[in-house]
């Protein structure tokens, strides 16, 4: 009977109910999409982050002094580390050279000092993908031919993609094609980057890199537990976060992680209120029935049973369709936001159901002041 | 001499500064059928209300098949209504979104259990077998008014209390539900009407006559 009851009074009501279940379908639609995308966003932000640049640094002890420089193998032992966590490590290796035309010729200008970076590009393009590039940016890992220039050293030699470049140390020396141009806004705009061979040729550094750059993916925990296993295996090397940016990481996380529960709970408050405003109307239609009700003998306990029921109902039902339709806002997002697919989590299902119910309860606030009602002031009129 | 069912002693009933009832003392037998008669205002639903538990007297004694209604809480007095109490009212109030059969069985519900064929028993008993399944609105006033007889005597209650149940009914309707009436005392109901119908008052074992909350003279009639 109790079920019996229960489907005549939804169909009975289907026209407020209706606007009860759109509230609730909405609500639990976004709330279940940034459910689903806090879930993904550590993953998923932390993956952005990493695009800004190496979040860790393996540099030689600081009492092997100033200047000091390690032997290449440290690449093989951090790749053998095999951490899913380090998405790009590159080497560098800083060189002081004069920049310039060949030395052959004659009534050139003046050569002057550039930095010259040695790295390996691809890790390097994979740790800045941010660096704005003029040109073609270099792909090849340790690409002999050409070099990319910092927007102000270009400038100040006066390259652009296609220049021939002379890049002088000593006796030793390299000629290389601009490929590219960078603009970083930070001190890579007055260096020059070179394969990491040609820096170490230039350098007279064979098999030596002066410092290599991590970039690490994960919170902040994730990335000091990458930190100690570097730092276990390299015990001779020092491997330092940096500081400012892993720690910028971890707070710009927790307050786009704030911003996403304040908006899940801003967006439960108001369902709440648009089931409140649906169920308000439908408890002043219910006053009598309620009335006869208890007058033909129900415990406030049995009446309110049928309309807090109700309430439930619309939680449910809003909870699956709204899960249905935040998983593909979850996806549409994703894509938009993070150019990645964002797989649905079923843990979302019973989270966005459980809310919804809550919701519809507390939304129906109204329904349950009918408990209040005296049965002889209905019957009266009143 | 056969036990009062119903024995209402120095009853009074004040909604503020009104004196609704008051200090009206009287006894039904079971088995009789009471009409409550008086002018409007006389206090003759806050009479029926008390009875039925719908409403707490301010001062005296009710005691309806050995129970002191007025010392039930709320819980025990939703009980009383459930158990001993059939409920006719003029407006018939019945559920609107549920069929004949469901409004009888919402009665058997609240009571115990739902017995889906012997609701459809009872309306059939009120002449409404080929109705069961329509909406009160898919029915006539006399026929919502016999779902509602159908309604207060399903769970088979010591007392039925009627309130104007002619009232909003015309006269074809009136006879219907008043025969209804007859054959339920027939069968050893104890019936109490509350009327303004001459008529109904000369069909009922006894009238009491209200007037301004005071009980004004109990009359027997002669059959």
């Amino acid at each position: 009977m109790f079920w019996r009851i229960l489907w005549r009074l939804l169909w009975a009501s289907r026209s407020r109910l209706v606007l009860a279940l759109v509230a609730v379908t909405a609500g639990a639609a976004v709330c279940a999409a940034l459910v689903n995308l806090d879930l993904d966003a550590g993953e998923k932000l932390t993956r952005e982050f990493r695009s800004l640049g190496a979040n860790v640094i393996v540099s030689p002890a600081q009492s092997a002094g100033t200047g000091s420089t390690m032997d290449s193998a440290v690449m093989n032992r951090i790749e053998s580390l095999r951490a899913p966590e380090i998405i790009a490590a590159a080497p560098y290796l800083y060189v002081i050279a004069q920049a310039g035309p060949r030395s052959s010729e004659k009534d050139a200008p003046a050569p002057s000092s550039v930095i010259v970076a040695g790295t390996w590009f691809d890790q390097a393009a994979s740790i800045n993908s941010w660096w704005s590039i003029t040109g073609r940016r270099i792909t090849e890992r340790d690409d002999p031919a050409e070099c990319m220039v910092g927007q102000e050293a270009a400038r100040s030699l006066g390259l652009m993609p296609g220049s021939q470049l002379t890049l002088s140390s000593g006796s030793r020396e390299a000629t290389l094609k601009v490929a590219g141009v960078v603009t970083s806004g930070g001190s890579e705009d007055s260096q020059v980057f070179v394969g990491l061979a040609t820096a170490q040729n230039l350098a007279g550094l064979d098999g030596r890199v002066g410092l290599v750059q991590l970039s690490v993916r994960g919170s902040t925990p994730v990335i000091e537990n990458v930190i100690g296993r570097v730092s276990g295996a390299l015990p001779e090397l020092q491997v330092q976060p940096v500081r400012q940016l892993a720690a910028a990481d971890g707070r710009l996380l927790e307050r786009i992680r704030g911003l996403l529960f304040a908006t899940v709970a801003l967006i439960l408050v108001l369902t709440a209120l648009g089931v409140l405003a649906a169920m308000a109307g439908l408890a002043l239609e219910r006053r009598r029935d309620v009335g006869m009700m208890k007058a033909l003998g129900g415990t406030v306990r049995r009446v309110m049973r049928f309309f807090l029921a109700e309430a439930a109902v619309i939680g449910i039902l809003g909870g699956i369709v709204g899960w249905a339709v935040g998983m593909l806002l979850a996806d549409v997002v994703g894509e938009q936001v993070f150019a990645t697919s964002i797989s649905p989590r079923f843990i979302v299902l019973p989270v966005t159901i459980g809310l919804m119910i809550a919701v519809a309860l507390a939304g129906a606030l109204p329904l349950r002041l009918l408990g209040r009602v005296r049965p002889a002031e209905i019957l009266r009129g009143e | 001499m056969m036990a009062a069912l119903v024995q209402v002693e120095g009853l009074s009933k004040k909604f503020g500064t009104v004196r609704a009832l008051d200090d009206v003392t009287f006894e039904v037998t079971a088995g009789e059928w009471i009409a409550i008669m008086g002018p409007s205002g006389s206090g003759k639903t806050t009479l029926i209300n008390i009875l039925g538990g719908l409403d707490r007297p301010t001062d005296g004694r009710v005691v309806v098949d050995g129970t002191d209604v007025a010392n039930l809480n709320e819980r025990e007095l939703t009980r009383y209504r459930a158990e001993k109490i059939g409920l006719v009212f003029q407006q018939f109030h019945l559920v609107p979104y549920l069929s004949a059969v469901e409004n009888v069985m919402l009665a058997q519900y609240f009571h115990s259990v739902a017995d889906e064929k012997e609701a459809a028993r009872a309306l059939v008993r009120v002449g409404l077998g080929d109705r069961l399944d329509h909406l009160p609105s898919q029915l006539s006033g006399g026929e919502q008014q016999r779902v509602a007889v159908a309604r207060a005597l399903i769970n088979q209650p010591k007392l039925i209390l009627a309130d104007e149940p002619t009232g909003n009914l015309d006269e074809a309707n009136e006879h219907t539900v008043l025969d209804l009436l007859q054959d339920l005392h027939a069968t050893g109901h104890t019936i109490l009407v509350v009327t303004h119908s001459a008529a109904i008052g000369r069909m009922a074992d006894r009238r009491i006559e209200l007037a301004h909350g005071r009980l004004t003279q109990i009359v027997a009639n002669v059959s």
